[in-house]
């Protein structure tokens, strides 16, 4: 059964008493009865399966707070576990707030995991990472490449495990932000995206659905192939360029959420990492391009 | 996370410069080489850093053994075909200055 079997109002149903959702490797409880985060997940999580019941690894509610904020400016908590890791934030940014707060979950709990901040994609088995800062393009570059034949695994957290070393999908809905959103509209008129809020830290807001196929093959891992670093730049020519893998192993250290925590297995982890990728900076300004320039990847020879 | 060049000088190594025996840190650090750069991991400190090619092979050869700066530099300057002039015995001691602040080695 996925989220697209239960009826507008039963899904409603559901998230009061507690939806068992499937994300990934991760199976969420998540409790409320706010209506736009009701819609968001009608809209972008149709494709997901609900899971048992009897099992969650992140319990997690967004609900209004009892007091004036109910009616003055009204505001949203996320909580995990009964606990608000964060300050409220305007409740016209419950939807955004519940992406953020499972990601939130995913990236402070989830140690069995070397956990990098990228996005990362998959095609003939193999992954493309992405790691890179707000502001370089890295999921405007995701959501292109996902609706160009490439798999999404996910547009925010690259999840290699410490056990084998292969790279488990946790595909979610894409966020992207301000020009981004309009950018990809037009790239991908078919996509379907969340309502765009507004005045959030991050500018507007707005998070498309991950393709059916990416969510029906969330159980299938990857095997590393490229790190790639990407840069949005206005007018910039597609540039793709190799770096020492001794480089990205320090830079990719430095996007990595848990690399210090996991210690000796984080530095084994991430050196088996890269002894199967190809590593290179990335330029572009031009979609179609940058496209183009993926496709031409060759999957690298593991290094003796 | 620390990068450390291959060819820096500094005018207080004069005490590394000794006869000193250096040793790696024993069976504390992991280390992976590509192409001609190093990255080590220091398990006491849990520290990670990026070594140039001639800081990663004094690391290397205070694995294998101890040794002072002196004969250190003798046995690299054979592997590396160099003449171990003044400038060259320096910068192994400014090297090993260096490793020892990174605590990647230890007196023997």
């Amino acid at each position: 059964m996925t989220v697209s079997s239960l009826t507008p109002t039963e899904l409603a149903a559901r998230l009061k008493r507690g939806l068992f959702l499937r994300t990934g490797a991760f199976t969420v409880k998540l409790q409320t009865t706010i209506p736009n985060v009701s819609e968001g997940v009608r809209l972008l999580y149709a494709d997901y399966p609900l899971a048992s019941e009897d099992f969650a690894d992140f319990h997690v509610s967004l609900s209004r707070p009892f007091n004036l904020r109910r009616w003055f400016k009204p505001q949203v908590w996320f909580r995990l576990e009964g606990i608000a890791p964060f300050q409220p934030l305007p409740y016209d940014q419950s939807f955004p707030l519940l992406e953020w707060g499972l990601n939130w979950c995913v990236s402070y709990h989830a140690n069995s995991y070397l956990m990098i901040h990228a996005a990362v994609v998959e095609k003939d088995g193999h992954a493309a990472i992405l790691p890179a800062p707000p502001g370089s393009g890295k999921s405007t570059l995701c959501a292109a490449l996902v609706n160009r034949g490439w798999r999404l695994l996910s547009d925010e957290l690259t999840l290699i495990r410490l056990s084998d070393g292969a790279i488990v999908p946790l595909p979610r809905p894409v966020s992207l932000k301000n020009a981004s959103i309009d950018v990809i509209k037009k790239f991908v008129p078919t996509a379907v995206f969340s309502r765009a809020v507004d005045d959030t830290l991050k500018g507007t807001v707005a998070h498309m659905k991950p393709s059916a196929d990416s969510v029906v093959r969330a159980g299938e891992t990857a095997k590393p192939g490229w790190i790639i670093f990407p840069q949005y730049q206005a007018d910039a020519a597609t540039r793709l360029e190799a770096i020492p893998p001794s480089r990205a192993f320090m830079r990719v250290a430095d996007n990595a959420f848990n690399y210090s925590q996991l210690g000796q297995c984080g530095f084994e982890a991430l050196a088996a990492l890269i002894d199967q990728s190809a590593a290179y900076d990335f330029t572009y300004s031009v979609l179609d391009e940058a496209i183009a320039a993926f496709g031409a990847l060759q999957a690298p020879a593991p290094r003796p | 996370m620390i990068s450390i060049p291959d060819q820096t000088v500094d005018a207080s190594d004069g005490d590394v410069f000794s006869s000193v025996a250096w040793r790696a840190i024993d069976g504390a650090a992991e280390i992976r080489h590509w192409g001609d750069e190093y990255v080590v991991y220091n398990v006491r400190s849990g520290n990670t850093h990026l070594l140039g090619f001639a800081a990663g092979q004094i690391f290397l050869k205070l694995q294998q053994s101890a040794a002072d700066a002196g004969s250190l530099a003798s046995m690299l300057a054979i592997d590396w075909q160099l003449d171990p002039d003044a400038e060259f015995m320096q910068q192994i001691a400014s090297l090993l200055a260096d490793l020892d602040a990174l605590a990647l080695i230890e007196r023997a």
